[in-house]
């Protein structure tokens, strides 16, 4: 019996990174539901933001099957907002 | 077909190095198009960032009158959307346009949801007095969204497109890149919608 073929028919990659997708939503919901807030949370929520949407390019676009600049065009597009996100909520912090 | 073979159907499977793409699934065509819209929401983001950096009490006040538990839902929703699409894709890859219509339409159902869902936020905020001209966070809140909303909208006609040739046999295992176009574009609007929610819902 092919234990490995067995196991990759009872899920699908796109299945298992669709699950991991729901349960950082729901993290990410239940943060703000908590009423947690301040710039350490606040940047630990864009990071998941941010992986999330780097899960969904590669997986979901299929990006992490092309090779070139285009391998990478979502995460550079994740960090470029990213980063201006978080430098504006740094500033907000100290101010 | 063997499971590997099946595997290697699915986006971001089958990756040795010298077996990478030069370009993106789909046509290039929509990835300009991508490019120009994430470009677009990226500076959405940051000027919301920018702008709540003046009227932090403010953003933090209002952020508080938003419906998370209508955000979770509309997120699940596109994530389920998307994997639906997925499934579309792998299916039209196989050469199965009967499952790919079927995926593809419960892609457009949820996207239904979401439209649904978010138009009784609308209606909620609208009723209670809010519009463009209330505060910068609404400003922000209604156009931001508004301009996903339409996104979500263009994507369902898309989608409904793909699922209706599929429906009529149009695709096949060498001709299936209307396909991964139309699935292309519904997953920048996913994404795209994965750093609006906690931006506007959580983050304060």
């Amino acid at each position: 019996m092919n234990t490995t073929g067995t196991a990759r028919r009872l899920i699908r990659p796109c299945t298992l990174v669709y699950l991991v997708l729901v349960l950082l939503t729901v993290a990410t919901w239940a943060v703000g539901t908590a009423g947690l807030g301040g710039l350490p949370v606040s940047l630990l929520v864009l990071a998941v933001a941010l992986l999330k949407g780097h899960l969904i390019g590669d997986w979901f676009m299929g990006l992490r099957s092309v090779r070139g600049i285009w391998r990478w065009v979502v995460a550079i597009w994740l960090l470029i907002p990213g980063g201006l996100i978080s430098i504006a909520f740094v500033l907000s912090d100290r101010g | 077909m063997t499971a590997e073979e099946r595997l290697a159907m699915e986006p971001g499977v089958g990756v040795a190095l010298d077996e990478r793409e030069p370009y993106p699934p789909g046509d290039l065509a929509i990835w300009i198009f991508i490019l120009a819209e994430l470009l677009v929401f990226g500076i959405f983001f940051a000027a919301y960032a920018f702008t709540r950096l003046n009227h932090v009490e403010l953003f933090n006040h209002y952020q508080l009158t938003l419906d998370r538990n209508a955000a979770l839902v509309n997120t699940l929703a596109l994530l389920t959307s998307s994997y639906f699409v997925i499934r579309g894709v792998v299916a039209a890859r196989e050469g199965n346009n009967r499952l790919c219509a079927r995926w593809t339409w419960a892609a457009v159902a949820m996207g239904g949801v979401f439209l649904a869902v978010k138009t009784t936020e609308y209606a909620h905020h609208i009723g209670a007095g809010v519009n463009l001209s209330t505060n910068e966070f609404y400003m922000f809140y209604l156009s931001l969204t508004f301009f996903h909303f339409m996104h979500v909208i263009l994507g369902m006609v898309i989608l409904a497109a793909v699922a209706l040739k599929a429906g009529r046999g149009g695709y096949s295992e060498d001709d299936h890149t209307g396909v991964e176009t139309g699935a292309s574009y519904w997953h920048m609007v996913d994404l795209v919608w994965l750093i609006l929610f906690p931006l506007v819902y959580v983050m304060r």
